[in-house]
């Protein structure tokens, strides 16, 4: 059986279904990372110093360290918004290389970005930075490490777009666009989360 | 969509990417200022903020297309930005000893 309004709007929305179901996940993903900086709040504001000092004293020195390397990062991330942009632009123009281009440059910089965290994790885990060192510690790990699962899953999305998934633009190239759309719309989140991740944990300590 | 409505928007795409380096700059820029009243780190959180909810709404408008989403959508989002709002209000509530007692 075909599942309807793939391609096609519904009259009542106005939209196709999938991007209703996008719009409707990224406003649950909107309330589960603001339960997270809520709790950042919470643990800030009750907290009479901040960053904590722990065990291996305070992360202060080692947050300065890491400026440079999560700005860099913050870059890469707009850059691949804006290259994730561009594929579905290029599908819209019906230029399958360009969107392969495009799509790859997003891919590349998503794990570029992993990258950079795994070295950033590896330094202050190394210095004795873990999770439980103290309340900064176990939020910079769970918010940034939820936001790292949001890279990996769009990874594998977009890695399915650019090899098995492109099989479907031949038969259905209005149905593969809108696809582009709706990942690329979560894509875009996950910049956003960033955006305001970066100053909260990196820089406003 | 033509050639040109396609380089029009590869335009508008690239000054949207060059706005966002700039807030980015002017993000960690900004950290290194002192923007603190009497030992309150209130006035770099909110020039920081500040500087990141512009820089979400450039990529919320633009790279997601919610200046010109159906309004279905925009209803979604207003109901969800009111229940974070909530969300964020409980703990500065709690902050200020309005609910301590609960």
């Amino acid at each position: 059986m075909e599942i309807p309004y793939n391609v096609e709007l519904r009259e009542d929305t106005g939209l196709y279904n999938s991007k209703l179901g996008i719009w409707l996940f990224l406003a649950s993903e909107v309330m589960l990372f603001g339960g997270l900086f809520s709790a950042y709040i919470l643990l800030r504001t009750g907290a009479p110093v901040w960053p904590p000092i722990g065990e291996h004293g305070s992360i202060t020195h080692l947050l300065t360290e890491t400026i440079p390397h999560a700005t860099f990062n913050t870059v890469i991330l707009i850059l691949s918004s804006v290259t994730m942009v561009m594929a579905w632009m290029s599908l819209r123009m019906k230029d399958l290389g360009k969107f392969k281009l495009y799509l790859g440059t997003t891919i590349v910089c998503a794990i570029i970005f992993l990258v950079v965290k795994y070295f950033e994790y590896s330094h202050k885990i190394h210095e004795g930075f873990v999770p439980s060192h103290d309340t900064y510690m176990a939020l910079y790990f769970t918010l940034t490490g939820l936001h790292g699962v949001h890279i990996l899953g769009g990874i594998v999305v977009l890695a399915y777009f650019f090899g098995p998934g492109l099989k479907m633009w031949d038969v259905e190239p209005q149905r593969f666009t809108n696809r582009i759309e709706i990942v690329g719309l979560y894509w875009h989140f996950v910049d956003l989360v960033w955006i305001f991740l970066f100053p909260t944990l990196y820089l406003l300590n | 969509m033509s050639g040109k409505d396609f380089t029009e928007h590869i335009l508008h795409y690239r000054n949207i990417f060059i706005y966002l380096l700039i807030g980015t700059a002017l993000t960690v820029g900004a950290s290194y200022m002192d923007f603190n009243v009497s030992n309150s780190i209130a006035g770099a959180v909110f020039v920081g903020l500040t500087i990141a909810t512009v820089k979400g709404y450039l990529v919320a408008a633009n790279f997601m297309h919610l200046n010109s989403e159906k309004k279905l959508i925009h209803w979604i989002l207003l109901l969800t930005v009111f229940f974070l709002g909530l969300l964020l209000l409980i703990p500065l509530l709690w902050d200020i000893n309005l609910i301590s007692n609960y």
